[in-house]
């Protein structure tokens, strides 16, 4: 079984597919454990975005695809330090001191919608409470209406049939709003992602700020994804202004 | 392990029972047509000797040639479990009828297997769906259950093809699993 | 009013839904398909309909009633489930044995162990594995951390959902002292994946016994400050008794089980009635109510803490030496045949009944949730009865929609 692949679009398109072939079947070769010279390092999967652009044309480096493969290179290079994702439209303008002064507000009260759905609704309840106490970050109102919150944090799975709704609390919020998903059902669709009534991660209805993956993430987990928000916020990035909605994960992953 | 039970039952539902009482640790086990659940279930929760008053579980089962429901039973007369099972319900149309007059509890349950398995439930009044949306056109927990179907219409942008996850390991598409008993 | 949603304004997210009026209407966009809709969704004279949820903050999850009203008073409802329904049955059904235990801790997310105890027995009894005596004896001994742990969040939603804040707050530190307790033998703060076919995944270690020791040293009195905050307070009281009485008889025609039916003067505890596990070697009691109104149901949780807290000490007291895991093969193919355990899990009996045809996964997987039925039976506790009192019975159930739902 093939372990480096250039081309993404074999990747998870039927039922003789590698990637669906259990590795502990008589007959199939474990495809993680091919020994390889240590240096070696496997070709990436590139999976071309095909959903948004940038508002900006030379944010991401320009579409250009990444000829750095390796991590220690990646860090050597520099390039994880200059992100130019910014928002765009009207916020186009270099910021004054007082819209410094507007984001150190925003960043600092953010009121999260109470939106626990399952599991990680309880991690965010104890990150909440007492031990792990998120109100001194300003976020100890959970609001019931979406009307007053600015933040959602999903927490727990999103099934079909909830999905409806959840978009609906997303749309009624007023901007600025930001979106935490928490937990590995609303990354990624978790543990869930091979069930016939889930949702595979929230990105697929709407546009996610921060992602804090875990089963569930610890509530020290979530408070380090609301401090990036937080750093996201002062920042001035987001994706609700350009509504990046779609998979974060390839399919067939 | 009862043994008096298995003879009490084999005394007093001999005729309609559908094969031998089984006993395996602490569970006995009896299976009945689906024509025969209510009086049977009538007969266990009613009569002083056996006196099953408590009803742990409704379970549909689908064995990929017939289908099942499965009750499982208390009572204070005997250590062991009582799992009654309703054997030979036509796969296509599934039809039992329903113990609500004897448990009004088992009214969500039965709703709970139309819903995975489409048993309809003679005589209960409110058999409509409870987990999947009331418009969803399959049965989940069927065997035949390998269609995308009504995922792809949800907001969530359709999950993946079933083919490529459900299907038995090593089989050709379309088979279904099957067991004995 | 549809809005076309393949061609968003700038300020709608892409949203791939149809038609979005059925959000709203509490009555559904259909003809009624049953009697019981029919007569549900037919307004008398002066009656509305309020639909609850499926959002709403009261935290059991997401459910979602519709209520028939007339003025503030209750004529009936109707619970709307399925909106954390994940289809656990079907993916245990495609998954090895090990695994289905791992998909079984987020159905009752906040009592994770008992949720796979009566899968593991299951098993054992399909493979007759004898559980080592020591692994026994951990399995009751955080399977009733567990229970301290649900019942004192419970206690805390309880106040929560009555407009009480603080409880929750005691509630939550003495979860969370309890989880990390947890976290030190199984890993993991909630989800625990702790009990395997043959016994437990660990040994107890000295992290463990050590906040053990320290939490038991003063649990009592915590337990003691917590409810001594509702106990005795007139609001909460006047607010809980006489409300959703239910009796022992229509209790066990609805199939209530646990602190529930407790309350309503039955004492079915599966613990004594239907003994597994090392239970009939400790010492404890069966508390039981005869009122059956959510106070009692309330009062019955404390006194189950401290049933609890007793077992715990004689579990500490009499545990065994020994090997904490059975020699149970890693591939593992149980004789076809059928096996059903349930345990009394804090909600009541949580039940599994495996179907095995041979091979190393489950042919059928079903698991059976107590708040299930006791959210089954709101229309008889609630007609004529107010919007506020809803909330009262909802928190005194306890549900957990994460097991309701499936």
């Amino acid at each position: 079984m093939e372990v480096t692949r250039d081309d993404a679009a074999g990747l998870g398109t039927g039922p003789a597919d590698a990637t669906a072939m259990g590795s502990d079947q008589p007959g199939n070769v474990p495809g993680a454990l091919v020994v390889r010279d240590a240096t070696a390092v496997a070709a990436p999967i590139v999976v071309r975005n095909e959903l948004w652009s940038a508002a900006d044309p030379a944010a991401y480096d320009g579409g250009r695809p990444s000829d750095v493969t390796h991590l220690r290179e990646v860090e050597a290079s520099g390039i994880a330090a200059r992100d130019d994702a910014r928002w765009s439209g009207i916020l186009e303008v270099i910021p004054t001191k007082a819209d410094y002064v507007l984001d150190l507000l925003r960043a600092n009260s953010l009121w999260p919608l109470l939106s626990g759905l399952a599991c990680c609704a309880f991690e965010m309840m104890s990150s909440a409470t007492s031990k792990n106490d998120i109100d001194r970050f300003g976020m100890f109102p959970f609001r019931a209406s979406p009307r007053q919150a600015d933040v959602l944090i999903v927490a727990g799975t999103l099934t079909t049939k909830m999905a409806g709704p959840l978009v609906r609390l997303w749309e009624q919020m007023p901007e600025p709003k930001w979106c935490v998903a928490m937990g590995d059902c609303t990354c990624s669709g978790g543990r869930y992602k091979r069930s016939y009534a889930t949702v595979e991660g929230i990105d697929r209805v709407m546009p996610v700020d921060v992602y804090v993956p875990g089963c569930p993430p610890r509530p020290e987990g979530l408070i380090y994804g609301m401090m990036k928000l937080q750093q996201l916020v002062k920042d001035r990035r987001g994706h609700w202004p350009e509504r990046a909605v779609g998979p974060t994960v390839p399919e067939g992953v | 392990m009862d043994r008096a039970l298995k003879s009490r039952l084999e005394d007093r539902f001999g005729d309609v029972l559908a094969g031998p009482v089984r006993q395996r640790h602490d569970e006995t086990e009896i299976r009945i047509e689906p024509g025969d659940v209510p009086d049977v279930l009538r007969a266990l929760h009613d009569e002083p000797a056996f006196g099953f008053g408590l009803l742990a579980d409704l379970a549909g089962v689908d064995t990929g040639e017939t289908m099942q429901v499965v009750y499982h039973l208390w009572s204070e007369t005997t250590p062991d479990w009582l799992r009654v099972m309703a054997i030979n319900l036509d796969r296509e149309s599934p039809r039992v009828p329903t113990v609500v007059p004897v448990w009004p509890g088992a009214e969500w349950l039965e709703r709970e297997a139309y819903d995975m398995f489409g048993i309809v439930f003679e005589g209960n009044r409110d058999l409509r769906r409870i987990f999947m949306p009331a418009d969803y056109r399959s049965f989940p927990l069927r065997k035949d259950f390998y269609l995308p179907d009504d995922a792809a219409r949800s907001p969530g942008g359709g999950v993946r093809p079933m083919e490529a996850t459900h299907a038995p390991r090593n089989a050709a598409a379309g088979t279904v699993r099957k067991v004995r008993g | 009013m549809t809005v076309d949603h393949r061609h968003p304004s700038a300020d709608d997210p892409r949203v791939m839904l149809e038609d979005e009026s059925e959000l709203y209407e509490p009555i559904p966009p259909y003809a009624p398909r049953t009697e019981r809709e029919a007569e549900f969704y037919t307004l008398g004279d002066g009656e509305l309909f309020i639909n609850i949820g499926p959002h709403h903050p009261a935290t059991h999850g997401v459910m979602r009633v519709v209520m028939k009203l007339s003025g503030e008073t209750i004529v009936d409802l109707d619970p709307v489930l399925g909106y954390l329904h994940r289809g656990v049955e079907k993916l245990c059904e495609n998954a090895d044995l090990h695994h289905t235990i791992a998909y079984l801790d987020p159905l009752e997310y906040v009592s994770s162990l008992f949720c796979e105890w009566p899968a593991v027995m299951a098993y054992e009894k399909l493979l007759d594995v004898e559980v080592p005596r020591r692994a026994e004896y951990i399995r009751v001994l955080t399977g009733e951390l567990n229970r301290v742990s649900s019942h004192l969040l419970a206690m805390g939603f309880h106040a929560l959902d009555l407009g009480g804040l603080t409880p929750i707050l005691y509630s939550f530190i003495e979860r969370d002292e309890i989880v990390e307790m947890l976290a030190s033998i199984t890993g993991q703060r909630m989800l625990f994946n702790y009990f395997r076919i043959g016994g437990v995944n660990g040994d107890l270690n000295h992290e463990f016994m050590s906040r053990l020791g320290d939490w038991m040293s003063r649990a009592t009195e915590q337990v003691e400050a917590n409810v001594g905050l509702l106990n005795e307070n007139e609001i909460f009281v006047r607010r809980n008794r006489d409300i959703g009485v239910m009796d022992a008889e229509t209790a066990l025609r609805m199939c209530w089980t646990g602190p529930n039916l407790r309350a309503s003067g039955v004492p079915y505890d599966i613990r004594r009635a239907h003994p597994y596990s090392i239970y009939p070697e400790i010492d404890f009691d069966i508390p039981t109510r005869q009122e059956g109104d959510s106070l009692a149901r309330y009062l019955l949780r404390v006194d189950e803490v401290k049933q609890s807290l007793r077992i715990i000490d004689q579990c500490l007291h009499q545990m065994p030496d020994g090997p904490v895991m059975a020699k149970v093969p890693r591939l593992l193919r149980p004789r076809p045949g059928r096996s059903w355990a349930a345990v009394e899990g804090p909600r009541g009996e949580y039940g599994v009944y495996v179907v095995s045809d041979g091979t190393d996964q489950p042919f059928r997987f079903r698991i059976h949730d107590p708040s299930f039925l006791h959210l089954q039976s709101f229309g008889r506790l609630l007609p004529g009865k107010l919007i506020a009192d809803w909330m009262t019975v909802n928190a005194s159930l306890d549900p957990i929609m994460g097991g309701i739902d499936k």
